[in-house]
């Protein structure tokens, strides 16, 4: 008779729960964990900004992207700080040409996008 | 090709299924098979080594179906292993029929048996756990419910041909798995219920 490969009743089971425990962790994500991919669909339309402000001694540069089509959905991010302005004002320029879809700067905002009234 | 060796394996199966282990003689085989006696005894030299030959087969066979235990995480995966679980017992009756004979003769393969018989056991138990914490299968209404219904569910899926042949009824998978379903059926969640919709259920059961 063949040699067959047994397990302990007892290591069988903690193998079971093991596998249960797998189907249970490894199931897949519900579609709205990856909804900020598409809630953040428009940034590929947005316009960059850098922007440089002075903090704590430093100079930080900050991003501002802004939609294009409605300047008033705008997002703020803090990227990283400087202790020179003009180096922080370069590195600014290459940040924002890295994070725009276009580098030549041809999406831009305009005031008569932003419907103010004339009041 | 199957091996000369493969294909008295097939035959004795056949003739065991057919006649009881018992019953059958090397001869028999031999004329099964289409080869001399003399040849016969070159591959195994005694219906013993025939037996155990086979029940290797039958324990591979076996364990292949344990091991496809939750290979997908809803109800569909129990019903795809009952369904090989009915081929199984379906195509070697002999097993249950001559499950006594082979304590009586065989004591090594019965013990084997009976450790295979107990893992399954222990994975209908641990099925209906993982069922619960997925939440198509309700708590537990109270302690040993579920080991309950994890042994009446063994012995349904072992013990169901040979009441079928013994009430002269009919041998159909889908009559099976229905009976197995039929237990389950008050136990499940309404998510429960919608997978189960999902899969071939019987028609009074949706």
């Amino acid at each position: 008779m063949k040699a067959y490969f047994d397990i302990h009743p007892e290591a069988y089971k903690v193998m079971l729960d093991g596998i249960n425990n797998l189907m249970l962790t490894e199931r897949c994500a519900p579609p709205d964990d990856l909804a900020f991919i598409k809630d953040n669909l428009w940034l590929s339309d947005s316009a960059v900004i850098e922007h440089i402000y002075p903090l704590k001694g430093q100079w930080e540069v900050r991003l501002l992207f802004a939609h294009v089509y409605n300047p008033l959905q705008f997002l703020c991010r803090r990227i990283h700080a400087y202790a020179c302005p003009r180096k922080a004002a370069t590195h600014a320029g290459y940040m924002r040409r890295v994070a725009a879809k276009d580098q030549r700067g041809t999406l831009a905002v305009k005031i008569e996008t932003l419907k103010l009234p004339p009041n | 090709m199957p091996t000369t060796k493969q294909r008295i394996l097939e035959s004795a199966m056949h003739l065991f299924n057919q006649y009881g282990v018992a019953n059958v003689r090397l001869q028999q085989i031999a004329d099964e098979t289409g080869i001399s006696v003399g040849n016969l005894a070159y591959h195994f030299k005694n219906k013993e080594a025939i037996v155990t030959g086979v029940y290797d087969v039958l324990f591979e066979a076996f364990s292949e179906i344990l091991s496809s235990y939750l290979q997908a995480p809803n109800l569909a995966d129990l019903d795809a292993q009952l369904s090989q679980y009915y081929q199984f017992f379906a195509q070697h009756r002999f097993y249950l029929t001559d499950l006594f004979e082979m304590e009586r003769h065989y004591p090594q393969v019965f013990e084997k048996w009976r450790g295979l018989v107990s893992r399954m056991l222990l994975q209908i138990g641990r099925r209906l756990d993982y069922y619960v914490k997925r939440g198509v299968l309700k708590p537990e209404p109270s302690p040993g419910i579920y080991d309950a219904l994890a042994n009446n569910l063994w012995m349904i899926i072992t013990f169901w041909i040979p009441q079928q042949m013994l009430k002269g009824g009919s041998i159909d998978e889908q009559v099976f798995k229905d009976a197995i379903w039929m237990q389950l059926n008050p136990y499940l969640t309404a998510r429960g219920h919608d997978e189960l919709a999902a899969i071939s259920t019987p028609s009074n059961m949706l």
